[in-house]
């Protein structure tokens, strides 16, 4: 009997035909059975959305094949099924929109890549301003992404109410628009596809994916990690990665290094199905109520987010006044879902890095490295995340792509504070 | 966690309350670590608070941060931070 069961089927035209005429049985496991060996090349703390990522691209692109996943929970529980599913490139700096603009490069052959549909659907990422200063502040922010050869369109009345009829851009308002900033290219991913198509995939390539395994601590000889303390047992390890957004400070804390991060909340919710209304994926600041975004899942219901919760916490509960806040400015954009049912709301953890800004370095030894501080933009940057800290953990060399995230940034000045608020994790 | 007890006002809704920040770890010296640094605690967060919507004072709040519960609420009587 072999030790590993045997790897899930390859989706094809040809496959769906062969589960046909075989009947039940044919489909296998996406990934499971696997039992944690006593020794690795490289171990991975957390089976999210990068921890997964990464483990398939050393495993494919690397070569590495003794690889291990640890998880505490379950694959996807953490927030890689817990996002709102948007991908976009719209940034500002030089340092993220190149990063980001990779990983959207990404998201559009992923299916095919994973061999497995994550429903990549660009429906557009729409920016509105509804005060006569954001605009501009859009303006700069696409002249930025133009620049660089990432698409962003200016919309002006006109030109909004032919891309999104559905807004009625003309209507008479408290706060009416003026204008937009629109990325076709952005859009939406079904994010536990994202979770299953690269747990499936790693564990096709041999990946040890072993859920309900907490780490505890890691253990070292000087400056050398030699592996990690977990709930089923001591493993050993070439090499260790952390990739536990939401609880990274708490890594920290472990291994004794204090990181400019903070855990605060961020709320999303989904209302009752209804037919589709909404084209694309709006995002805007209310004068009234912050931030909202919102957009339509396939299934019809409204997915909508707001700002963090404002203090910090691992509960993953969420504080009600905000969701009243999203739920206002949603309703303050189309009055007409008023009367629409809210059918869940939940919460995520999310590493807010003191510029807002990811890390992506080594922590404390030299093996141990570290892939945090996504704030809450980690969903987006999965694709390019894992193939550049891949190549990081394999080479030892940071890649250009995310030279940039370096921990030691926020000691020499060089920080990317992309939403321009200085060293606060939230700024309300 | 949906209020806060104000030592001058009493409960109020949280919403009345702004957080302002973490306070630093004991033993952290310089001005980087001070700005910089957090040292993550699962069982206990040590923060600023004032209560915008009300009073005004400044407050020093021990929370919990898993399990949300607040643990201590004093004013920083003197004290700007």
């Amino acid at each position: 009997m072999s030790a590993r069961p045997a790897t899930a089927r390859r989706y094809s035209a040809w496959s769906l035909l062969r589960a046909r005429l075989a009947g039940p049985g044919y489909w296998r496991p996406l990934w499971s059975g696997r039992k944690l060996q006593p020794a690795y090349d490289v171990v991975i703390v957390g089976a999210g959305g990068h921890g997964l990522a990464t483990a398939f691209h050393l495993a494919r692109d690397h070569g590495i094949r003794r690889i291990a996943v640890l998880e505490r929970r379950l694959v996807g529980y953490g927030n890689v099924g817990r996002n709102t599913t948007i991908v976009r490139s719209n940034y500002l700096l030089p340092e993220n929109h190149y990063f980001y603009e990779d990983s959207l490069r990404r998201w559009e052959t992923l299916s095919q890549d994973l061999n497995y549909n994550v429903m990549y659907s660009p429906r557009g990422v729409v920016d509105l301003a509804l005060t006569d200063d954001s605009l501009p502040s859009l303006a700069r922010r696409g002249n930025a992404m133009r620049l660089a050869g990432i698409d962003a369109e200016l919309l002006d009345l006109p030109a909004l109410e032919r891309f999104a009829p559905e807004l009625e851009p003309r209507r008479k308002r408290r706060f009416p628009l003026v204008g937009a900033l629109l990325q076709r290219r952005g859009g939406t991913v079904r994010h536990d596809a994202v979770a299953w198509g690269y747990a499936r995939a790693a564990s096709a390539l041999g990946v040890d994916i072993i859920e309900d395994c907490e780490v505890t601590g890691v253990s070292a000889t000087g400056q050398a990690a030699d592996g990690v303390e977990t709930t089923r047992g001591r493993v050993k390890a070439d090499r260790i990665v952390f990739a536990t957004a939401g609880h990274t400070g708490l890594i920290g804390s472990m291994l004794g290094t204090p990181l400019p991060i903070e855990t605060h909340l961020l709320q999303a919710m989904v209302s009752e199905p209804i037919k589709p209304l909404l084209n694309s994926v709006y995002v805007y600041v209310s004068p009234g109520h912050g931030e909202t975004y919102i957009c339509q899942s396939d299934r019809g219901g409204l997915v909508m987010g707001g700002h963090l919760d404002g203090f910090p916490s691992f509960t993953r509960e969420g504080a009600w006044h905000r969701l009243e806040d999203v739920v206002q400015g949603a309703v303050e954009l189309f009055p007409r879902i008023g009367g629409v049912k809210i059918l869940r709301q939940w919460a995520g953890t999310n590493d807010m890095t003191m510029d807002g800004s990811p890390i992506m370095d080594r922590l404390r030894y030299d093996n141990v490295f570290v892939n945090a501080g996504w704030c809450y933009g980690g969903f987006k940057a999965i694709p390019a995340s894992g193939a550049a800290f891949a190549q990081f953990v394999a080479s030892g060399t940071a890649p250009d792509l995310i030279r940039a995230y370096r921990l030691s940034r926020f000691a020499t000045g060089h920080m990317l504070d992309e939403p321009g608020q200085g060293p606060f994790p939230v700024r309300l | 966690m949906t209020r806060l007890v104000c030592p001058f006002c009493g409960a109020r809704e949280l919403q009345e309350f702004e957080f302002h920040k973490t306070l630093p770890a004991v033993g952290a010296d310089g001005e980087f670590e001070r700005t910089y640094l957090r040292v993550a605690d699962a069982q206990l967060s040590m923060e600023h608070w004032q209560h915008v919507g009300g009073c005004r004072s400044w407050l020093l709040v021990r929370r919990n941060p898993s399990t949300g519960a607040v643990l201590a609420i004093e004013a920083l009587a003197g004290v700007t931070p």
